[in-house]
């Protein structure tokens, strides 16, 4: 186990030094460097000079990509060009909207996942199972921002039960518990029907390949009664693989979360990005790209882990 | 005794049912079938539709204004009066023209970088496996939004965005699937015969792969659209006046409060069909080939 750890943990720096290095060559062979999009197309060469000098960029590359790498170890990541704030007080609050919106989405995605896929094991050359497998088919082709819009436009638009988008209303004064979660639902609901088609397909199918396995018949010869099969053996050892799978499926999820954060103007990480972007606020954009990398990153190391742990021969791969 | 023991499937047994395996035969088909009526209907619509719709795009009509559909505009007209089906013609070409070519540019790419992983010396094989795990930490449209930002967009950069930052993915089949190749018998055989390596490569990895490079290039072409749909929906891709499907979808979000369903439900439905034909035409295609891909 300690021997597991240890591998997983130095491919994992490894990809992590590789992560921060491309990140800083990305951001450091911008066509006109960062003073040109600060200072706009009208600024003189004199201008941009001195901004380079003021920004640090004015050294040799080397020296730069040795302050970054002090910088990021001192955890400094530097101010928004945009707002002039540090970037890391802007991720810590942005960060905890986007985790209240990516946990509900999960554990609603999760949930709703083990259901189908469980149904679509056992009815799998069924007429339930080849409906869900329809379902999922169609599900997996939509987009989260289609998705998105058009839960805005039946149950913001038509019947006005939920906010169009926001995270709470500026017009009250003491907002409650109630109305953030009236304005998280249509996004948490978007993330996990995006989620949902690729999670109970893959759910499904393990269920399906568990339930032909020498100790199901065995169980079921000797008389134990199918749902004590399916609950108390299948389901739990299918469920292990699923563990895998969130730790590895967290990127696409959270992807999805950053179209819908902006479908919503929901203020968490993925619209803070979108809108970096769209105003090339470099410091914010690389802070981002890197913790998504880090957590990412952490995340597969994680459920190898958990995998190491739940079953004795992962340990020896 | 239990009486559930036929509810328990069994390794390789297909369905028993005569009608169950037809069943199995005619969604196959039924699949393939829709998959390929939807990528028709996708192509011909974004570049045949202006030979049947003749109405420009970009004019403005000043006396339909935001209009619902109507006989005189098929799918109503935007906020400024300009007529929403020739917007999604023209949008669809603007689409398929970079996600097209910017789909070629992933295949050949993620093969080249798998290919050479599989067949150079170890050491080289797990430097660029740490690179790519590297990039595959990041999600593609993480990637996407961190050039658009730092590039300037119009379609030649668009189309290299898209085919040089979606290709890891496809490297690491490839790269698994060349290793698996590179030990079977026949090639060892060419080996010892004096083939070199980019002799196997070329004659004998590539054909044998070929069926799972069809089968992801299929794959890719919807994920090509639908990432170009989602660049241009946040405003990162195809850049205004000229249309998109995921820019007119983000237009009709500007005026949701309105209720504005033909500025959002047809643009959508297009960058789902597009999605819904790629998926169909890869699964029958990976079912039909007897292997997953």
């Amino acid at each position: 186990m300690v021997r597991l750890i240890i591998t997983r943990l130095s491919t994992s720096i490894v990809s992590l030094i590789i992560l921060i290095t491309l990140v800083f060559f990305m951001v450091h062979a911008t066509p006109g460097g960062p003073a040109y999009s600060i200072l706009g197309v009208k600024a003189t060469a004199k201008a941009i000079a001195a901004m380079n000098l003021k920004l640090g960029l004015a050294v040799p590359l080397p020296r730069q990509y040795a302050v970054w790498w002090w910088h990021l170890l001192q955890g400094r990541l530097g101010y928004s060009y945009q707002v002039n704030q540090p970037v890391a007080l802007l991720i810590r609050v942005y960060m905890l909207n986007t985790l209240a919106l990516y946990l509900s989405a999960i554990v609603l995605g999760t949930i709703l996942s083990i259901i189908v896929g469980l149904i679509q094991g056992v009815y799998y050359d069924r007429l339930a199972g080849r409906i869900i497998g329809g379902l999922q088919l169609i599900f997996y082709a939509l987009p989260s921002f289609f998705v998105g819009t058009i839960l805005i436009l039946i149950f913001a638009v038509q019947f006005r039960w939920f906010p169009t988008g926001g995270i709470s209303d500026l017009r009250i004064e003491n907002p409650g518990i109630f109305v953030y979660i009236s304005h998280l639902t249509l996004p948490v609901l978007t993330v996990a029907i995006v989620s949902i088609a690729g999670l109970s397909r893959y759910f499904g199918q393990t269920v399906r390949e568990e339930l032909t396995k020498e100790y199901v018949r065995t169980a079921a010869a000797k008389g134990v009664a199918f749902p004590r099969i399916l609950f108390g053996h299948v389901l739990r050892n299918a469920l292990r693989p699923l563990v895998t799978i969130l730790g590895l499926s967290f990127p696409y999820i959270f992807a999805g979360s950053i179209v819908v954060e902006s479908v919503f103007s929901y203020p968490g990480l993925g619209w803070l990005l979108w809108q970096s972007a769209l105003g090339q606020d470099y410091p914010v954009i690389s802070a981002i790209v890197l913790l998504i990398g880090v957590l990412t990153i952490l995340g597969n190391l994680l459920a190898d882990i958990v995998n190491g742990l739940l079953d004795p021969r992962e340990r020896f791969d | 005794m239990s009486a559930n023991l036929d509810i328990l499937p069994v390794a390789g047994r297909s369905p028993t049912g005569l009608l169950a395996r037809g069943m199995n035969a005619v969604g196959d088909n039924m699949a393939m079938s829709l998959g390929i009526l939807l990528a028709v209907f996708v192509v011909l619509f974004s570049f045949a539709g202006g030979l049947v719709y003749h109405v420009d795009p970009y004019a403005i009509h000043g006396d339909a204004i935001f209009q619902p559909p109507s006989a005189a505009h098929l799918l109503g007209t935007d906020q400024i009066g300009r007529d929403e089906m020739a917007r999604l013609i023209a949008g669809g070409k603007s689409t398929l023209i970079v996600s097209l070519p910017a789909a070629l540019l992933t295949i050949i790419v993620g093969a080249i970088y798998g290919m050479a992983a599989a067949l150079g010396p170890g050491w080289f094989d797990k430097s660029l496996m740490r690179v790519l795990d590297a990039i595959l930490a990041l999600p593609g449209i993480v990637i996407l939004i961190f050039f658009a930002a730092l590039i300037p967009l119009n379609n030649l950069s668009l189309i290299l965005l898209l085919g040089l930052t979606s290709w890891p993915g496809l490297a690491r089949i490839i790269r698994n699937e060349a290793i698996a190749q590179r030990n079977r018998d026949f090639v060892m055989a060419t080996r010892q015969m004096g083939a070199s390596t980019w002799y196997i490569a070329r004659v004998h990895l590539l054909r044998v792969m070929a069926p799972i490079l069809v089968v992801n290039g299929t794959l890719l072409v919807g994920d090509s659209i639908l990432a170009l749909s989602g660049l241009s929906f946040l405003g990162l891709g195809v850049q205004p006046p000229y249309p998109s499907w995921g820019g007119l979808l983000q237009s009709g979000l500007d005026l949701i409060e309105l209720n504005p369903y033909w500025l959002i439900i047809p643009a959508g439905f297009l960058v789902f069909a597009s999605m819904l034909s790629a998926s169909l035409i890869g699964n029958a295609l990976v079912a039909g080939w007897g292997g997953r891909r």
